[in-house]
């Protein structure tokens, strides 16, 4: 039972923002995707969720037929996509933006089958106290719940989290990262989380896969697959590394601490990536 | 949130009974109530509406007239026969122009508000009121004034520049995927070029030209004819099965967004393009018979939520009932301030929506939000 993406290619009109990329992700694995802004992992991850649409390449799930040649109905009871905590209006309350992850499901009126998936997924999240509550009166992490009991509702194998917790404060990035670890081992779950922080991918993922312009450049687990070299090349930053509870953690060095320890300094790289601001930022958007 | 949608849902279920759903039907209970209770007030409203005018009619003549009607009796004395023609011929195609104009702008706005996410948009972001105002203005000037020639002219010049509007905006639109912002900013692109273009036509106009293009951009159902009133309940009638049908589509659009809403399964491009298109549609036919009725394609979806929640399963049938009360009530004030005058209803509309609208805002903001 895996996800399989073999040769993938995605591209903006005539930019290639994926090149290529190979990958494998099997059931109950967390994968961390990890990369500079820009680098494709969001990209990749929507071309999964059948947002974008692969110009080659292709993507298998347990070895059956291409997921982006799916209809996106039937795609969509495979696959659930979680993106960062959006601004949401218009005081839906929560019970009822749970059940929008039934909406591949049911036609105009909500079965009770897609109820019941609604309640256990808000009682795996702890929503179920807050389901009268409109989503306008919640806390971030909250708000963060609610996309995921969402994407639980979906029911799906596959499970994709694109940088989930960029907009969180440190106790809801955490919290948010153990329950998507939760979630992959127990729903028993693919999953793939695209992720900044690389002390707390180190630290949730079974894996990671570093992309750079679109290229896995790297991939294992993350003791075995950091190094100062590799985060030089993909974030163009001096780091040392250290062990911390038996998970590697990252520290990066200060001008300062790099002469003290009679390093090299070098300033990063300022032409690291030809493409404008405006270009990268399009990518991730 | 409003107290029907709260009613509507039982306490928490206990951790240990996680299965245990309450039946679907226990959930909706307030939505269908309300829009039950909402058709019976458009019904008393549209019945007092008719009896409203200067030479009086009662609930018994109004009834008879329709007995009579349905029968196909013609009665034989005059005073009667009159009657029957003030109630059937200007009074009955008036509140029902009111109640199906009101519930087509209602619709529309709250396809917009979702279809764009921004609960500031109305029936005419996408620029279909400059536009239609042009084409009638364009009609005033080629076919003449006066009413009763001008009168289908200036119909099919507004619903033909409304329609050259929206063309314009989906296909402009449609190179960035029918991004809501790129349509916004189209519309009001086009709201300029088209109010420009009006402007420059009443610039040159006789004065009773000029007056004629005023009162064509008031709004109001003082023109009705049963043609109209047959042509867009046919249009709702055709439209609404279609909404209702993408009503979770909608749903998926407006509250989760265009990325997570493909990501569940949702057509984003064909069912925005669709629904554009039949909100267009709406709005461009009601305002060629009525002129420009302001506010009402606004505050509708507003009110509509605050009483029946966001599902848009059961917004949009609410939002078209408060629709149609808003401007049903507001042509019978009209009606009734300066009687035997009438004021425009697209006036009298916002004068009397306004002050609610305020009070729902600033009362309960955070629905609004």
């Amino acid at each position: 039972m895996t996800l399989q993406i073999s040769s993938l290619e995605v591209g903006y009109g005539k930019r290639q923002v994926v090149k290529g990329a190979n990958l494998t992700i099997g059931k109950g694995e967390l994968v961390g995707l990890l990369g500079s802004n820009g680098s494709g992992k969001s990209t990749l991850i929507k071309t999964i969720a059948g947002i974008n649409t692969p110009t080659s390449g292709s993507i298998t799930w347990n070895g059956d037929a291409d997921l982006a040649k799916l209809a996106r109905r039937d795609l969509a009871r495979i696959v659930a996509y979680v993106p960062q905590s959006i601004g949401l209006s218009f005081g839906l309350d929560i019970r009822e933006a749970v059940l929008l992850g039934r909406t591949p499901y049911f036609g105009t009126r909500p079965r009770d089958e897609d109820w019941a998936h609604v309640d256990a997924a808000m009682q795996r999240m702890g929503l179920e106290d807050l389901g009268d509550r409109a989503v306008t009166e919640l806390s971030g992490g909250q708000g963060q719940r609610v996309l995921i009991a969402r994407a639980l509702a979906q029911d799906p194998q596959i499970l994709l989290l694109d940088e989930p917790t960029s907009a969180l404060d440190i106790r809801y990035q955490w919290q948010t990262l153990a329950v998507a670890r939760d979630v992959t081992r127990k729903n028993n779950v693919a999953a793939v989380i695209a992720i900044h922080d690389l002390n707390q991918a180190a630290r949730f993922t079974d894996r990671v896969v570093f992309l750079q312009d679109g290229v896995v450049i790297a991939e294992g687990r993350p003791a075995d697959v950091y190094s100062p070299e590799l985060i030089k090349r993909v974030y163009g930053v001096e780091v040392e590394l250290s062990l911390h509870k038996g998970f590697v953690q990252v520290h990066p060095l200060s001008e300062r601490d790099q002469s003290a320890l009679g390093l090299h300094s070098t300033p990063p790289e300022p032409t690291h990536d030809p493409r404008t601001v405006e270009q990268r930022g399009y990518a991730t958007a | 949130m409003s107290s029907v949608q709260t009613e509507s849902h039982s306490p928490p279920l206990p951790h240990s009974l996680p299965t245990n759903t309450r039946k679907p039907r226990d959930r909706y209970t307030g939505q269908k109530l309300a829009i039950g209770f909402g058709i019976a007030a458009v019904v008393i409203t549209a019945l007092v509406g008719i009896q409203i005018g200067t030479s009086g009619a009662t609930l018994v003549n109004v009834l008879q007239t329709f007995w009579a009607k349905i029968t196909g009796t013609v009665p034989t004395d005059r005073t009667t026969l009159l009657m029957h023609n003030v109630i059937w011929e200007l009074r009955l195609p008036r509140v029902l122009l009111a109640i199906l104009g009101g519930a087509a702008l209602a619709v529309a706005g709250t396809l917009f508000q979702g279809l764009l996410r921004n609960p500031l948009v109305s029936p005419y972001t996408l620029g279909i009121a400059p536009a239609a105002a042009f084409g009638a203005s364009l009609a005033i000037v080629v076919f003449g004034a006066t009413a009763g020639s001008a009168a289908v002219s200036l119909v099919i010049g507004a619903l033909l520049f409304s329609f050259i509007n929206t063309a314009l905006v989906l296909s402009l639109a449609s190179s960035r995927n029918l991004h809501a912002t790129t349509l916004i900013l189209v519309g009001i692109a086009l709201s300029q070029l088209f109010g420009a273009l009006t402007a420059c036509i009443q610039y040159f106009a006789e004065d009773e030209v000029l007056a004629a293009i005023v009162r064509w951009t008031w709004g109001s159902v003082n023109n009705s004819a049963w043609y109209q009133v047959l042509a867009l309940f046919a249009l709702l009638a055709l439209a609404f099965p279609y909404i209702r049908f993408r009503s979770s589509a909608l749903n998926a659009i407006a509250f989760a967004g265009d990325d997570s809403a493909k990501s569940l399964g949702v057509a984003v491009s064909t069912v925005r393009l669709q629904t554009i298109a039949i909100a267009a549609t709406l709005t461009a036919v009601t305002i060629a018979f009525t002129g420009i009725i302001g506010f009402v394609g606004l505050v509708a979806p507003h009110i509509a939520r605050l009483v029946v929640g966001p599902n848009h399963r059961f917004l949009i049938a609410f939002s078209a009932i408060i629709g149609a009360l808003l401007l049903v009530v507001a042509d019978a004030v009209g009606r009734l301030v300066i009687s035997p005058g009438v004021i425009p209803v697209g006036i009298i509309d916002a004068l009397v929506g306004a002050p609610i609208f305020l009070y729902l805002i600033l009362s309960r903001q955070k629905a609004i939000e």
